[in-house]
């Protein structure tokens, strides 16, 4: 039977161009990743190579990760999906293109220009100003678009999920401007030890206010379509929203809790973080009570099963960070690759793997193509799993060894041979994790280009 | 309730300007940048202020803190906020891969950064910072101008007490093997110039005297102790080669409490750093064990005065027999 002419599928969306390029990025990322891995086990290997050398490739690999892959992805995602509950079209194709070439020239700037050591160096701010200037210009755009589409929605009710991505956006508007200081374009920074203070009420708000609100409206959308169930409750929906937004947004103090900074804002910074469990706790019964008993069904799913997984990380990455917060607890695991672990379940463990499964939900619908090959979404899952598994429990214990260490009076450089073992065995896992980003993109192009159309098997079935 | 546009808009603002007005607003209006003591008047030379870029530029940040807390046992002194009064920006560091570098100023003198910074394995050996010899030799001395600046007011009597000591050890130096030996033993407290090395010399502790050298001597003094490791060729003075000692007896033999002194409190003005925050007690005495059996031949573990002898330790004499050469001669080869 012919293949059905190619002008009846969808056309390559912004949405589609988001995925495709957070795939890519989320492969490049973790090559800096893996350099600066080997780096940390065999400093010599990349020797006097500039732009692969710790300092510079570390930068190019956060950001490109958190925005290039998570939050590009994720803004992909909910291009496609937002209209869709909104029984609209998106109101501007043309203008998401728009941000999608302003966002991926963002994210291009990483490696240009951090790796030839231009760049502001504040964690998550090292952007420089231009660049800053796209960021802003692309979520100012997306801001439009949306709100656009929503007022030209043909269903009445807005969506948790509409809600989730709708905040993610105007905050990230507000809160990229004053992370980055964009009023002092020469340094990007104010003098002094406030510097540290907005810069942690930023760096920590990326994560709360950018990546967690978008991983979890796709949850939000993905959870009750797999599962064929509605949503369990409104009244938790709305506590989780408003609650995240309340409580996640001004407690990054606790980044910088044993710097000198007012004890007020210590005080307000570890008693709020305890009480994050309160909106994660909220939306994780919201979405598991929602899918109860028919967890199977989002397992078997393999975009369900990112995402049923994506939450667990949550639920540890947030029994974590509060823990984290309190002083007892930090005294022994600030400055340590503890933080480390911490960091790599929450952006690639629940955002990250998240953001997979909104990829693989979506993908078919943007295409008009079946998934290549469901066996690589499996291998690409356990490759993810067994890499990401391990670096928590690699990346933990080493931190551990390093504050143990510490606290009984050894010097940093004496602590380090004891955590070069843990070294090793993270570079080892971390090439899991790239093979991992290998298939998954090998799989999403794939998909793209050869996907069988979906129209065309249904031609099969109606035939057979 | 019903989420309604007006309400989504409005609300999730107004909450997220809430937190603003809390974390960075009131935080903006009450933190002073009064320079703590440490800070005042200082002012940093363009070398400094480019140095403090390029530590920026590179990414040092993401290994090297800039606060002192005070459950560290590093630093002299805690953080103040005023430590960082009118630095634009301060970047406090998240990870600690290396140590904190807040009071390293005058720690150690410029030709150690030197030697460091081209090759961290020079003066550190289980170091794993990169080398940052590509950034050319102006950069490597920006980024030790910034160092050396690092504690303000502290770090500047530092340095200057560095510049001070660095002219008497070169001086030491260039006056001949021997007179060099005798600068440094002069400059040994008395006690500890009639201290025996109280632990016995045995096979197990040269062991671990060694494992202890590899990891923080090697590479200056050098595998044989003649003080021609990677970095010699950047320190000026250089290393200590030990087999000069053969011939400068203390008291008719090696001391090793001179060692020990040395070893803890480092030499200052030269590239030999303490240890005393790095090393244990026993650490340097089995240090000072190696060096004297392995590069001199001789050691004087256990001889008198001792006390009552630790309990447990083996029944170890000391068969080592101080060598026969007379007193130094001026001039000798």
């Amino acid at each position: 039977m012919p293949a059905m002419p190619t002008t009846d599928r969808p056309r390559f969306s912004a949405a589609l161009a988001f995925l495709v390029a957070g795939g890519v990025w989320f492969l490049v990322a973790g090559l800096y990743g893996l350099a600066g891995a080997v780096h940390l086990m065999a400093p010599e290997f990349f020797n006097n190579i500039p732009w692969l050398v710790f300092g510079r490739t570390r930068p190019v690999h956060v950001n490109t990760m958190l925005f290039g892959f998570v939050a590009g992805s994720l803004m992909g995602a909910a291009l496609h999906y937002v209209p869709a509950l909104l029984r609209a079209k998106l109101w501007s194709p043309r203008l998401a293109w728009v941000s999608f070439w302003l966002w991926q020239a963002a994210v291009l700037s990483g490696p240009v220009t951090f790796a030839f050591g231009i760049t502001q160096a504040r964690e998550y701010t090292e952007y420089i100003w231009p660049v800053d200037v796209c960021v802003v210009l692309a979520v100012g755009t997306l801001i439009v678009n949306l709100l656009m589409t929503l007022a030209r929605r043909g269903e009445s009710g807005l969506y948790v999920s509409v809600w989730y991505v709708v905040g993610a956006m105007l905050w990230t508007a507000a809160l990229y401007p004053i992370g980055n200081i964009m009023w002092r374009p020469q340094t990007g920074a104010v003098p002094g030890i406030l510097d540290s203070i907005i810069l942690w009420f930023y760096g920590h708000n990326v994560v709360g206010l950018l990546l967690t609100p978008l991983a979890l409206a796709a949850v939000y959308f993905i959870v009750p379509r797999i599962t064929k169930t509605p949503l369990y409750s409104h009244t938790l929906s709305l506590i989780g929203f408003f609650s995240l937004a309340a409580i996640y947004s001004h407690i990054g103090g606790h980044h910088i809790l044993q710097a000198p900074i007012p004890n007020w804002l210590r005080t307000l910074s570890v008693v709020d973080s305890v009480a994050m469990i309160v909106p994660v706790t909220v939306v994780l019964v919201n979405v598991w009570m929602t899918a109860r008993g028919r967890l199977g069904m989002l397992w078997n799913d393999p975009a369900g099963r990112f995402i049923l997984v994506g939450t667990f990380w949550y639920l540890i990455t947030c029994v974590q960070g509060p823990l984290q917060s309190l002083p007892s607890v930090q005294k022994v695991t600030h400055f340590t690759n503890w933080t480390i672990g911490h960091a790599h379940i929450a952006v690639l463990g629940f955002a990250g793997f998240i953001a997979i499964g909104a990829l693989w939900h979506v993908v078919p619908n943007l295409t008009g193509r079946r998934i290549y090959s469901r066996r690589l979404i499996s291998l690409q899952f356990g490759l993810a799993m067994f890499g990401l598994v391990g670096f928590f429990l690699v990346l933990t214990a080493a931190g551990l060894v390093q504050g143990q260490a510490w606290q009984r009076g050894e010097t940093v450089y004496r602590a380090l041979p004891s955590i070069a073992p843990y070294m090793i065995l993270r570079a080892m896992l971390g090439v899991s994790i790239l093979a991992s980003a290998a298939v998954g993109l090998y799989n999403l192009l794939m998909t793209v280009h050869r996907g069988e159309p979906i129209e065309n098997t249904l031609a099969q079935e109606v035939q057979a | 309730m019903k989420m309604t546009p007006v309400l989504l808009i409005v609300a999730a603002l107004l909450i997220f300007w809430v937190s603003t007005f809390l974390a960075v607003l009131l935080p903006a209006v009450t933190v002073s940048d009064r320079p703590s003591p440490a800070r005042q008047g200082v002012q940093w030379s363009a070398d400094v202020a480019a140095g403090h870029d390029l530590y920026n530029r590179n990414g040092c940040s993401y290994c090297h803190s800039q606060f002192v807390r005070a459950i560290d046992w590093e630093g002299q002194r805690l953080a103040q906020s005023g430590d960082y009064a009118g630095m634009e920006p301060i970047i406090l560091g998240t990870e600690r891969t290396g140590p904190d570098l807040s009071q390293e100023g005058g720690l150690h003198p410029d030709d150690w950064h030197a030697a460091h910074f081209v090759n961290p394995r020079h003066t550190r050996p289980l170091s794993i910072m990169p080398s940052w010899e590509f950034l050319g030799d102006t950069a490597v001395r920006q980024l030790t101008a910034y160092m050396q600046s690092e504690g303000g007011r502290d770090a500047d009597a530092h340095v200057q007490d560095q510049r001070d000591y660095h002219a008497q050890a070169l001086g030491a130096y260039r006056a001949g093997p021997d007179r060099n030996v005798r600068w440094l033993h002069d400059n040994v407290p008395a006690v500890w110039r009639d201290m025996p090395n109280p632990y016995p010399a045995t096979e197990s502790a040269r062991e671990r005297g060694k494992a202890v050298y590899l990891q923080f001597c090697v590479n200056c003094h050098g595998l044989v102790g003649d003080g021609q490791g990677s970095a010699a060729k950047f320190l000026d003075p250089p290393p200590l080669n030990f087999t000069t000692l053969r011939r400068n007896l203390a008291q008719g033999k090696y001391i090793g409490g001179i060692f020990y002194y040395q070893i803890m409190n480092g030499v200052t003005g030269t590239a030999m750093p303490y240890f005393k925050r790095e090393l244990e007690s026993e650490k340097i005495w089995a240090v000072s064990n190696y060096l004297a059996v392995q590069f001199l031949g001789y050691t004087d573990a256990t001889l008198e005065p001792r006390g009552i002898p630790a309990a447990g330790e083996p029944a170890w004499k000391n068969s080592y027999t101080a060598p026969t050469t007379g007193p130094a001669r001026e001039g000798a080869p």
